[in-house]
């Protein structure tokens, strides 16, 4: 379809008083007759003029050069009309005060500041010229009919919760359990922490109950001593292959390296993977399908936690259970550059005693204890008497220990009331340093204190030892007593934490190019969430979902609203795959990526860096796309060499028009700089800064972008061939506390700037016109010094040699 | 690391604090609030803080002879501000009730006399002793004529009884306890690291208890409490008509045995005059401390225990019957009259008999701990 742009100017909100209206409207070319402007463009008058055009005139594409786009997005929606915002509200007049100096205009004539004037609009251009290469995003079908079956893997509380959630919802859910009984850690506990009022006493445990509800309920098939031997497909069109618990199937997934000796061999053979009949006993590849597979359109993870285990040697040799994924994202990221990260000693706490003294023990191995009867000191078989709870590891840090949360606390607190009503006479010790007993469970920290039995304090244990006549001897240091302390105990309990089944386990096995498990668990703990924090529940592979445990040590009733929100959040990706729409986080996202493959190298770069897992890929290596995994944020875009990958309305070439369409002087008092920024954190934050009145120097441009994770490199040459000086893009927070919403963008973006730096020495261009900040969404006070600095950079540097050419 | 304390936790010591007023302390989490707003505490190691998880752990050696213990003048500033209605303020008083036990002699005195189901006993002993006195004198009546108590009970006989409690009792068993106390106190200080001083020099001691004196007569400590500022005034009364009452009793035995002159006195007597004021002075602030101890502070802080209302009875009871017997003796009731002053008696005799076991022993070992305090620098002589 033909476009035809139709330009808006808005006068309100202080942008008539600050530029030059006549001249903005200068810069729209003639070819453009549809060109006006309104006093308040987003009232009732103005949004009805631009529908007449509309109606009257054809326009499909709407530029409106107003307020930022992250504002009134609801009154200038035009149905199926492409709108293009330029904002020259908080972008231009909020965020420049007229400088004396600077000044034009005629007599008579408005006085405006000439480089704001300028500002205005370059913004005005580069709106309308990535107007012209914006398309209106079809939404994108699947090729089976959908289905809604949700798969649950685990049948511990949160598994079982969560299909009961489902299956209340109406939809039917599957649960596949490994072990020949439902029920899970929970099944094995004597009571668990309170969740009714009072909240002041352990209550007996309730899974048995959701154990009849969910056997019992229609819509839910549990299996047991069943295991995933492979999960293929995308959300709406999982291919789900079953095998039984502890046996080998050939629709395992394989290792990365298993498969690539199999398809190299393939290769020789000369024939394709996928095409070929495997026969029956050969290991099948990511590239067949199993037909006899069961269909599903979302997962919930709740294959829980494992206990902590004391490794026998710290030896960093990786273990057959280590997992693709960790191999796989080490690999990756040796690949990127970035050394290796000295490897993680596995902490012994050898200064506890623990594996030297049979009476030192775990938490879980008390629970279990304790679940089936008295609790007794392991070298004895006498009642335990005086039993030390021990929180915090010590030695130099206050932390729990590893995957604890806050449910140690609370465990303790549990297991503490159980050595006393085994025996009255038995005193039970917790030396913390942090007591988490969060919300109402703060009663049951009050009920326990209560007991005469139950001596806390925080402290730091430095260590335990044997006492000569065969009872313990705990030390402990800055305890609340005042001065170290010594007690003479006869079983010690460390608050030992949960460890996601994720960690060592690639418990998924999905039928991915990037592997069967999730990928940079490093970053994430072992854990499988994309963002913990901002989006609960979602994993780093769409359609996934984790609830329980498995996502963060909890208690079981946190667990089982846990699993409602996995549930909830599984039915959601269903139904927006229905749809055609992005879950999340850009929920109801119409746009995917689409692939010119002609030119496509086989480079792998999308496959192996989009954060998700979204795309596999062929034998040859060209990119098999799975549009319901994806999770729009174009970070395959910002990969690909050949910019081959774009959207409907976000692509190479419309960012690329809008950065040419930036008007670069060639005196040097003016220079230009580029910034990209971050949609999600940094441009609020820009808006939110001319909110609060700061300022900022009119040389910049700001170019809103998905994710620094979309930016091509393609963009930041052409900016720099043009004569623009520099190129700041700024983004969210990456490593350790990252903040990216798409968990790997600013930090990939990191590594193709550093890239970039190199190739800009190569062509007598400073590196330093190139960087990177990050920023939260909640420092907006740092824009103007991030610029600032920035610009001084520039000046530093000097001119864009390239400038005028 | 220094070396550490071995540390047993004594649940039973617990268990008793709770039973003395003290049934709160588990409360407690350690924020020390309590520190912070003590308004009389030092500012090196403050309490009530640690005196707190010392009681959750049941740790007596911390805090029987503990002179923070008794520098605490129950205020309770902490009890109201505690965030966990742990009454801190209550706590220590537990403790103090828990140490005069646990310093006396004889100890099943030490015993009996805090334990609230022998109070018919106590008073069972008095009333016995006078009986068979008033007896074996052929006194077990109400005598004839002008009402006068020497007719009834002999001033001697009642001497007989009072002096001995007096000079032997009194110096025999609070000595004791004393003692005990003092040595225990600066032992623990000693360890605690709380005085530098090694010894416990009398001589020195001496001038710190004549330092402290000037601060308890004008009761400087409670008048810097906030919550409690209302018991200044009563306890002044209280402590006040006891040191005149003390002061009308020597001089009224001086002028029986030496000057020859037996009572009745007249009213104008200025002697007398001491004594009525003193009567009333203890009547009205026995009863304002009865009300203070009823007034509603939330969370029942301060409500006080069996061991802080047995002695508000006895003090109120002292003034009752005593100021009763003057005038019903005036009035002229010879019925009442007589049968008050036996019961007046009785309360003399609790009072004398029980002090050093009974809370009113607090006005010697607070005494003693403050001057303490002194003594080994932990606050500064004023």
């Amino acid at each position: 379809m033909e476009k035809k742009l139709g330009v808006y100017i808005c006068k309100g909100c202080g942008i008539a008083e600050a530029l030059d209206m006549d001249r903005l409207e200068k810069v729209v070319p003639p070819k453009i007759e549809v060109r006006k402007t309104h006093p308040i463009l987003c009232s009732p008058e103005g949004v009805e003029l631009i529908k007449q055009d509309i109606a009257n005139e054809g326009v499909n594409t709407v530029v409106i050069a107003a307020c930022s786009r992250r504002v009134l997005y609801d009154v200038f929606d035009f149905g199926p009309n492409v709108v293009q915002r330029v904002n020259l509200r908080e972008g231009v007049v909020w965020s420049h005060k007229p400088n004396e100096e600077n000044m034009i205009g005629e007599e008579g004539g408005p006085q405006v500041d000439e480089l704001i004037q300028e500002m205005a609009e370059d913004y005005l251009r580069m709106g309308m010229a990535e107007a012209e290469k914006v398309q209106r995003p079809e939404p994108y079908q699947l090729p089976e009919p959908i289905n809604k079956r949700i798969l649950v893997l685990g049948g511990g509380v949160a598994g079982l919760s969560a299909a009961l959630e489902a299956a209340k919802t109406g939809y039917e859910a599957m649960v596949i359990e490994k072990e020949a009984e439902v029920g899970g850690f929970a099944a094995k506990l004597r009571k668990q922490t309170p969740w009714t009022y009072p909240y002041e006493d352990a209550q007996e445990p309730v899974i048995q109950q959701i154990i009849k509800e969910a056997e019992a309920h229609p819509k839910i098939e549990i299996r047991t001593n069943t295991e995933v031997a492979r999960i293929a497909g995308q959300p709406g069109d999982y291919g789900v292959t079953f095998k039984d618990a502890g046996t080998k199937s050939v629709w395992d997934v394989m290792s990365k390296e298993e498969e690539a000796a199999i398809l190299e061999k393939l290769a020789e053979e000369g024939q394709a993977a996928g095409a070929r009949e495997p026969s029956p006993d050969e290991p099948h590849t990511i590239l067949s399908t199993n037909p006899d597979a069961e269909k599903f359109g979302a997962v919930v993870l709740a294959t829980g936690w494992k206990p902590w285990e004391l490794k026998e040697e710290a030896e960093e040799a990786p273990e057959a259970a280590e997992g693709e994924g960790a191999e796989e994202a080490k690999k990756e990221e040796a690949k990127e550059g970035e050394g290796e990260e000295p490897a993680v000693e596995e902490p012994t706490y050898e200064h506890l005693g623990f594996g030297k003294f049979p009476d030192v023990i775990t938490n879980v191995a008390l629970e279990e204890m304790a679940g089936e009867g008295k609790i007794i000191c392991p070298s004895t078989g006498k009642p335990a008497t005086s039993v030390a709870f021990i929180q915090c590891p010590g030695q130099g840090t206050d932390e729990d220990f590893p995957y604890a949360a806050a449910i140690t606390s609370m465990v303790a607190l549990k297991q503490a009331k159980y050595v006393r009503e085994d025996n009255a006479d038995a005193k039970a010790y917790i030396f913390y340093q942090h007591m988490r007993t969060l919300g109402q469970t703060e009663y049951f920290y009050k009920s326990a204190q209560q007991d005469e039995g139950i001596f806390l304090t925080k402290g730091d244990v430095v260590s335990v030892s044997e006492n000569g006549n065969g009872s313990l001897v705990l030390e402990a240091k800055d305890t609340l007593l005042g001065g170290d302390i010594k007690v003479a105990v006869d079983l010690v309990v460390l608050a030992t934490g949960m460890v996601p089944t994720t960690k060592d386990d690639p418990v998924m096995n999905l039928a991915y190019r990037q592997g069967p498990g999730f990928r940079d668990l490093e970053l994430f703990d072992g854990y499988p969430d994309s963002n913990f924090i901002c989006f609960p529940y979602e994993t780093r592979r769409t359609g996934i979902y984790a609830a329980g445990c498995g996502r963060r040590a909890m208690s079981i009733q946190e667990s089982r609203v846990d699993a409602a929100g996995a549930a909830l959040k599984a039915i959601q990706c269903i139904e927006s795959a229905n749809r055609g729409v992005s879950v999340h986080p850009r929920s109801g996202d119409m746009t995917f990526p689409d692939f010119f493959f002609q030119r496509c190298t086989q480079c792998k770069r999308c496959t192996e860096e989009c954060p998700f897992g979204a795309l596999d890929d062929d034998e040859k290596g060209t990119p098999l796309p799975n549009p319901t995994r994806c999770r729009r944020c174009g970070t395959c875009m910002g990969a690909c060499p050949e910019r081959i990958i774009g959207f409907a309305d976000y692509n190479i070439d419309s960012i690329g028009s809008a950065i040419k369409a930036m008007g670069v002087p060639e005196e040097e008092e003016k220079p230009r700089v580029l910034v990209l920024a971050c949609e999600n954190d940094a441009y609020p934050a820009f808006d939110q800064a001319a909110l609060m009145g700061l300022t900022y120097s009119p040389f910049i441009r700001v170019i809103p972008v998905r994710c620094l994770g979309s930016v091509n490199v393609v963009w930041i040459k052409d900016a720099l061939s043009k004569g623009v000086d520099g190129v700041l893009a700024i983004g969210c927070k990456y490593g350790d506390d990252y903040q990216c919403h798409f968990a790997k963008g600013s930090e990939l973006f990191s590594i193709r700037a550093d890239k970039i730096g190199e190739a800009l020495v190569s062509l007598a261009l400073e590196k330093e016109r190139v960087q990177q900040v990050q920023i939260a969404i909640d420092e907006c006070d740092k824009i103007p010094g991030i610029i600032q600095d920035f610009m001084a950079t520039i000046e530093e540097v000097g001119p864009n040699p390239f400038k005028g050419f | 690391m220094a070396e550490s304390k071995w540390v047993e936790p004594d649940v039973s010591f617990v268990k008793e604090l709770k039973a003395l007023g003290g049934d709160t302390l588990k409360k407690c989490y350690q924020c020390a609030t309590c520190s912070v707003v003590c308004p009389i505490s030092p500012e090196e190691q403050p309490f009530p803080r640690k005196e707190m998880i010392a009681a959750q752990w049941g740790l007596k050696d911390k805090l029987v002879g503990n002179m923070d213990v008794w520098l605490c003048h129950q205020c309770n500033d902490c009890s109201t501000y505690c965030p966990r209605g742990a009454r801190p303020g209550d706590v220590l008083n537990a403790v103090r009730a828990y140490s005069i036990r646990e310093y006396a002699w004889p100890s099943w005195l030490g015993k009996i006399v805090p334990d609230g189901r022998f109070w018919w006993l106590l008073l069972a002993i008095p009333v016995v002793i006078f009986l068979v006195l008033l007896n074996a004198i052929g006194h077990l009546h109400i005598p004839e004529g002008e009402i006068e108590f020497a007719k009834f009970f002999p001033t001697l006989w009642v001497d007989l009884v009072f002096v001995p409690l007096s000079v032997i009792w009194i110096p025999l068993t609070f000595g004791i306890g004393i003692y005990r106390f003092m040595t225990d106190m600066h032992k623990k200080a000693l360890a605690e690291g709380k005085t530098k001083r090694k010894d416990l020099n009398i001589p020195d001691f001496l001038k710190s208890i004549l330092c402290t004196l000037p601060t308890i007569l004008r009761h400087n400590k409670f008048s810097q409490c906030t919550q409690n500022k209302d018991r200044y005034v009563p306890h002044m009364l209280v402590l006040f008509s006891f040191l005149g009452l003390f002061v009308v009793t020597n001089c009224f035995f001086v002028a029986l045995y030496i000057l020859q002159s037996p009572g009745p006195y007249s009213l104008a007597n200025p002697i007398k005059i001491l004594a009525n004021v003193s009567a009333i002075a203890l009547f009205v602030g026995g009863l304002l401390m009865i009300a203070n101890r009823m007034r509603d502070r939330g969370d029942n802080v301060g409500k006080g225990s069996y061991f802080d209302w047995s002695l508000l009875i006895l003090v109120f009871g002292l003034a009752v019957t005593g100021g009763g017997s003057e005038l019903l003796r005036l009035a002229h009731v010879p019925n009442v009259a007589y049968p008050m002053y036996f019961a007046h008696l009785v309360f003399v005799f609790c009072l004398f008999a029980y002090l050093p076991f009974s809370k009113l022993a607090h006005l010697v070992y607070r005494t003693l701990a403050m001057s303490y305090s002194r003594y080994s620098e932990r606050e500064p002589c004023e």
